[in-house]
């Protein structure tokens, strides 16, 4: 069973992946473990691919759609079963000035998948705009993405700002996009993640430090 | 034919500008607005960038209209000034006194479903929009660039042909180097693309940005085998560094020369850079250029 949702995302079959995900509901079957082995092994697999050069933006695209169309029923269900216990919530955007939503609706999908809520502000978003759904919405982290190298220092320019927002748990700051660096990341004191896959256990390993009661 | 045609009939070697967008954010422009609205603000920066790449020895230079379609102007809060950023930007360039003019058709920075919402409909009419105001405007050619999906380039160059039908049109892709080759991100493989733009009337084609000149050059020498047409290579000026809080291509102008002059020597009508290359890279590669352009 696990098999046949990883192989829903990684051939994109968004409504395969729904039906698998319908039936693992009604059927009482282990939600977390459907996300995990099936339908999360699906996504790191296309990104594998990814990589490898056999998949391109189109497929890496349909294969988040099904994993979306597989969440969609498996987070209701979760929050139902369990009465939802959130890892943390996060704001995360494209920054001002970049369009580019791929990268980080998928770090989106997968955070959200790993049990965080989290806000998608979508792409070109201003500094101010991070600011302000992180502070109402009580954020532990934004993650922002940043994929030119022109858009890049805007990510400082947030980082500089969290500190200002007069809050006494600010929330962290998570960087990310092909032209990011570990030590850029480090310039700004900012936590980095290399792609979409790693964004959940950094993202983790931020909340950690100090879980919202 | 004009005598930018005549150039490309020849076969000589031109060299073209380097990156405009990162010479305007080195005078200002702040990270993450649109390169084309100093066509409007600050006019006489843009004119100085493009005299600066003809000092340098550019026989060719790119008018500031990468981003001046409608759909992309719309963003930056310039969507009823098509016409003016158009016009103003050739103008600006001419200026200059280059050889040539080339105007700048870039993507509208969306993508079709599944990965965007992109409609080729609104793509056709900002492209036939943006066409007709820069032929108007008097350009001597069109170059079509940085396009990442062989659809919209292929969208773009219909547009052009059809605003613009006595004009040259060159079309460049932009490639990533994969295992298997060189694709477009959205998967376009390089030999099939560029046949493909040939077929569809592009008088050269090429790839720009994204690739080192090295790598650029392996591109150049399958490029070449794959198609009859002039070709185009603009790489970047190396992969980019981050330096005191800013972005940098560090590649030094002698070693992007070096490697610019032999994708030149493979048969490459027309070099230039994208990216991080500025005046000092133009004239290093002037110096290694033959002196009166490629024989047949």
């Amino acid at each position: 069973m696990y098999t046949e949702m990883r192989e829903a995302v990684v051939l994109g079959d968004a409504a395969r992946a729904r039906r698998l995900a319908e039936g693992v509901v009604s059927g009482g079957g282990d939600l977390l473990a459907a996300i995990e082995k099936g339908f999360a092994a699906g996504i790191r697999k296309v990104g594998d691919l990814w990589e490898e050069g056999e998949y391109f933006l189109p497929e890496l695209v349909q294969g988040a759609e099904a994993m979306k169309a597989a969440m969609a029923v498996l987070q209701p269900a979760l929050r139902e079963r369990h009465a939802e216990t959130s890892k943390g919530r996060v704001v995360i955007g494209t920054v001002q000035g970049d369009l580019h939503d791929i990268g980080k609706t998928l770090v989106a999908t997968l955070l959200s998948a790993g049990g965080f809520e989290v806000e998608d502000l979508g792409s070109d978003v201003s500094v101010d705009r991070f600011l302000e759904r992180a502070k109402e919405n009580g954020a532990d982290i934004i993650a922002t993405s940043a994929l030119l190298t022109t858009t890049m220092p805007v990510q400082k320019a947030i980082a500089e700002a969290i500190p200002k927002m007069g809050l006494s748990r600010p929330p962290r700051l998570l960087v990310g996009g092909a032209p990011t660096t570990s030590s850029w990341a480090k310039e700004i004191g900012a936590a980095w993640a290399e792609n979409a896959l790693r964004a959940v256990a950094v993202a983790e390993g931020l909340v950690g430090a100090g879980r919202r009661p | 034919m004009n005598s930018f045609a005549e150039r490309l009939r020849r076969r000589e070697t031109t060299l073209l500008d380097g990156g405009l967008g990162s010479l305007l954010i080195a005078r200002g422009l702040v990270a993450g607005a649109a390169p084309e609205s100093w066509v409007v603000s600050r006019p006489d920066d843009v004119r100085r960038a493009h005299r600066d790449y003809v000092a340098a020895g550019s026989d060719a230079v790119h008018a500031a209209t990468f981003g001046a379609n409608a759909i992309r102007l719309a963003r930056g809060g310039l969507a009823d000034r098509c016409e003016e950023v158009n016009a103003g930007a050739v103008r600006l360039a001419r200026d200059s006194g280059a050889l040539f003019v080339l105007a700048d058709v870039g993507p509208t920075g969306e993508y079709l479903p599944p990965v965007g919402t992109g409609d080729r409909k609104a793509w056709r009419k900002a492209f036939l929009e943006q066409g007709k105001v820069l032929a108007a405007a008097g350009p001597d050619a069109f170059h079509i660039e940085t396009m990442t999906d062989l659809t919209e380039a292929l969208d773009a160059l219909e547009a052009v042909k059809e605003s613009a039908p006595s004009l040259p049109v060159l079309v460049s892709l932009t490639f990533e180097r994969k295992k298997r080759g060189f694709f477009t991100i959205m998967g376009n493989p390089l030999a099939p693309s560029l046949r493909a733009l040939a077929e569809g009337g592009a008088d050269a084609v090429g790839a720009n940005c994204t690739l080192t000149s090295a790598d650029m050059r392996r591109l150049a020498e399958e490029a070449r085998t794959a198609v009859d047409v002039p070709l185009v290579i603009q790489p970047n000026a190396g992969a980019p560094v981050r330096r005191d809080g800013a972005v940098f291509y560090a590649q030094e102008p002698e070693a992007f020369a070096e490697e610019m002059a032999l994708v030149a020597s493979l048969g490459v009508e027309m070099v230039g850079g994208c990216c991080g290359t500025d005046p000092r890279h133009i004239r290093a590669l002037k110096r290694l250029l033959p002196p009166k352009g490629k024989p047949t």
